[in-house]
């Protein structure tokens, strides 16, 4: 049994090494609280006449044990920060997109993940872009690439949960959000919605599958020439377009 | 003023009561039944976790829709109908006056209307399963579109609207809420006017204190939750778009609303647990209450830093994300004035004589699970890990450690450490360490194993798991069946408790006024204290936990023992 499911995208390691960062600073501090909390009552127990100190805890010699032990805290908490702060932009903001980019469409909607192809001429919000609204459709995605997507929502909030590649984000009905990932080795991952939709959100599922550029470029090809452009369907498709 | 002894009739005495006494148990009573149906409506769910597809003993089976809707009350109903009447209103409105000396709350009218709203708060949140439709099922944050009804219905009508378990639901929340406002205004007018002479502010007990500062904080917040609660009603029942984005509207508004008041709420509920441990460890140390000033300053500080980190549980949401840092820092700043509090609280028990009686197992049992709590939430507020942890069984299991300790085990410590006062009797010791050995042993088996699963990628709210791959699968099923029979074993354990509690009730009055030798005012009068509370009035001379003075024969000295 792994505690995490595999990672396969380029920055999930990151979110896994800070798991490990912060149970090393919360088990220290777990074992030292509970002994704390512990061991007074083994070794202070009432009886064989036994009477309490008096100490009010006013005493700057007495408090001074508390300071150290919220000191280490706030250093452990600042340490964490540091540590994620470059992980976190790294995540949430989107890089400039590179011809060998993909950039695709993904639009929420009670209960189905539609994705949004660019089309041949490989940018997004064009007439030729191609939408597939298929149960278990999966988003093709080539390997190595940076995949960066614009999220929507048709009509609830849903939340794209892509767990192998340790990415969160909401959908918002009247936002797009953009966010990316980098999938580093082939296969089929589930994609779940975490934020509860609707009677059927225990079967809001779909896949990213991310195959070798060549598989991707197979699966486009043909799939631009089973959609020739049809402008007028795409346009009235895109309702939540700006 | 006198002790007022006219005849009562069954019905002002019992029902309709201003006595501040009789409505703390009002309140008690309404929030066990109500734990009662939250932990149904919990075994319910936990079974169709643990064994999808199975009709279930006492239910039937449960569909997709009663799932969400169950998962939904479980948490309204544990949070606004159990942990606020129980911690706050019962505890509050029993304790207040008899700790600070007084006769009553300042409005006794006020005070019993405040119960009776949440009565009917409670009724219409019960109606809400008998409606068409049924109750709502869109998570206790009830975050719109989803609950802004226009996407269900494609025929709106009025009455149809107001009568949906979103408008009830809604409408239940907001009587709620006005009944715990009424509340908060009497704790804190009665322990600004009605303190006994000679109870000056550092002479207030903690947990009253702490009451009061919860009372705030709830004030502060809630305003804004009930703006938002209306434009919620309005979008529902008479067609605006508040959170409309195709109307102008935005989701994102509620979310923030609801948070502003959502978290400092987590706050409204730990105070007075934190209140009922500072009363119970120095009884069971016989010491005092270590930095009794400072751990009050630490509340100050942390009710005002309760309103600024909200936005933590929006990481994802797609808020602005240098926002998050500063609502990370925030996160990283409120947990150092807890963590003193708990440290101060950990500190008293060094150096004492401890008495390990029943409450202060409880006490202890709390401390140690909240650590579990308090310190997965260091993996929660870091922003970057929460993108991966948010909505998953990580943070159901972290904030069960947090609110579960905090409601019932702080509930259970005050419980069995009163009951000598609110009724004059005592509990039957060895069922009460049965209880809380079960319970905690039970509790940890619910919700240990449920990190694990949170960290595999399982998230919330999902009736039936079989179409993911990372969770279907072993052991992540077995910890479910694990927590689900630790879940039933956990409810069971509490019959313990009602028959103890029955049992004792039925027992000849003991009449010991102070059975733990605490030093605080309720246990100068009598047990139970009468119509009035005190005859003659105390007078205050010392501070609350004057414990194995230096100089002193016994080793308490209460509250109204005059300065040598």
């Amino acid at each position: 049994m792994t505690i995490f499911p595999e990672n396969v995208s380029t920055y999930g390691q990151d979110i896994d090494n800070l798991f490990w960062l912060i149970l090393v600073f919360a088990a220290i501090a777990f074992v030292i609280s509970l002994f704390v909390l512990l061991y007074p009552l083994v070794k202070y127990r009432a009886g064989n006449g036994r009477r309490a100190d008096y100490i009010t805890g006013e005493k700057k010699k007495h408090f001074k044990w508390v300071t150290y032990a919220l000191v280490a805290l706030l250093l452990s908490d600042f340490v964490i920060l540091y540590v994620e702060h470059d992980t976190w932009g790294n995540i949430e903001s989107v890089p400039a997109i590179s011809k060998n980019d993909v950039h695709v469409g993904i639009i929420a909607r009670q209960w189905n993940w539609i994705f949004v192809y660019p089309g041949p001429d490989g940018v997004l919000g064009t007439s030729d872009d191609v939408y597939v609204d298929e149960m278990n459709s999966s988003l093709h995605v080539p390997v190595n690439a940076n995949v960066i997507f614009e999220l929507r929502s048709q009509d609830v909030i849903h939340s794209f949960f892509l767990a192998n590649a340790r990415l969160k984000q909401d959908a918002l009905p009247g936002r797009t959000v953009m966010r990316w990932f980098n999938i580093t080795k082939p296969g089929k991952y589930d994609i779940s919605c975490t934020q509860i939709c609707g009677i059927l959100h225990s079967k809001m599922r779909n896949f990213v599958l991310a195959e070798t550029p060549e598989q991707y470029k197979h699966f486009t090809d043909s799939l631009y020439a089973a959609n020739k452009p049809a402008p007028v369907a795409a346009a009235a498709a895109d309702t939540t377009k700006k | 003023m006198e002790n007022t002894h006219h005849k009562q009739s069954f019905w002002s005495k019992y029902v309709f009561s201003t006595d501040h006494k009789t409505i703390g148990t009002q309140y008690m009573i309404m929030g066990m039944i109500m734990a009662g149906v939250g932990g149904y409506l919990a075994y319910v769910f936990r079974y169709n976790l643990a064994f999808p597809g199975k009709s279930i003993p006492f239910y039937g089976m449960l569909g997709p829709q009663a799932y969400n809707a169950f998962v939904t009350i479980h948490g309204m109903i544990m949070v606004f109908w159990v942990g606020m009447p129980v911690l706050l209103s019962a505890f509050g409105n029993y304790l207040i006056p008899l700790m600070i000396g007084s006769d009553d709350m300042a409005f006794p009218t006020v005070n019993m209307m405040s119960f009776w709203i949440f009565a009917v708060s409670a009724l219409v949140l019960i109606a809400s399963f008998f409606v068409p439709g049924g109750a709502f099922g869109g998570g206790w944050t009830m975050y719109p579109p989803f609950s802004a009804g226009g996407y269900l219905d494609p025929n709106p009508n009025f009455f149809k609207a107001l009568f949906s378990g979103t408008s009830l639901l809604i409408l239940a929340v907001a009587l709620e809420l006005v009944a715990m406002l009424m509340g908060g205004i009497n704790f804190l007018v009665t322990t600004i006017n009605k303190r006994a002479k000679g109870m000056t502010a550092w002479r207030i007990p903690i947990i009253v204190w702490f009451l009061n500062i919860a009372a705030v904080i709830f004030m502060f917040s809630v305003g804004p939750l009930v703006a938002g609660a209306f434009m919620l009603l309005f979008d529902n029942v008479l067609g605006t778009g508040f959170y409309d984005p195709h109307r102008g509207g935005d989701p994102m508004l509620w979310e923030h609303l609801f948070w502003f008041f959502g978290h400092p709420e987590v706050y409204v509920l730990l105070l007075p647990s934190l209140g009922v441990l500072a009363e119970i460890l120095p009884v069971f140390s016989r010491k005092p209450l270590f930095a009794y000033k400072t751990i009050i300053y630490l509340a100050l500080a942390s009710a005002f830093l309760s309103v600024l980190v909200w936005a933590h549980h929006q990481f994802v949401a797609g808020i602005d994300p240098r926002m998050a840092t500063f609502f990370s820092i925030g996160t990283i700043l409120i947990s150092i004035p807890f963590a003193g509090i708990f440290l101060a609280f950990m500190a008293t028990l060094w150096g004492g004589a401890i008495r390990m009686k029943v409450p202060m197992m409880w006490a202890i049992g709390f401390i140690g699970l909240f650590l579990v709590g308090g310190l997965t939430g260091l993996f929660l507020g870091s922003n970057t890990f929460d993108i991966y942890a948010h909505d998953t069984y990580f943070v159901v299991a972290h904030f069960h450690y947090t609110l579960f300790p905090d409601i019932f085990f702080g509930f259970f410590a005050a419980f069995y450490y009163w009951f000598p006062k609110f009724s004059g009797k005592q509990l039957n010791s060895s069922m009460g360490k049965w209880h809380f050995w079960l319970t905690f042993i039970f509790f940890n088996g619910v919700f240990f194993l449920l990190f694990f699963n949170g960290l595999a990628g399982q998230h919330r709210r999902i009736n039936d798991y079989s179409s993911f791959s990372l969770i279907s699968r072993e052991p992540y099923q077995t910890f479910e069946q694990i927590a689900t029979i630790c879940a039933i074993g956990l409810m069971l354990t509490q019959f313990i408790f009602i028959f103890n509690v029955v049992k004792s009730l039925r027992k000849v009055k003991t009449g010991v006024k102070n059975p733990w030798e605490a030093t605080t005012l309720e246990w100068v009068s009598d047990s139970p204290p009468p119509h009035g509370n005190f005859n003659p009035y105390p007078e205050v001379f010392r501070g609350a936990y004057d414990y194995s003075l230096p100089d002193a024969e016994v080793d308490f000295t209460p509250q109204n023992t005059p300065k040598a």
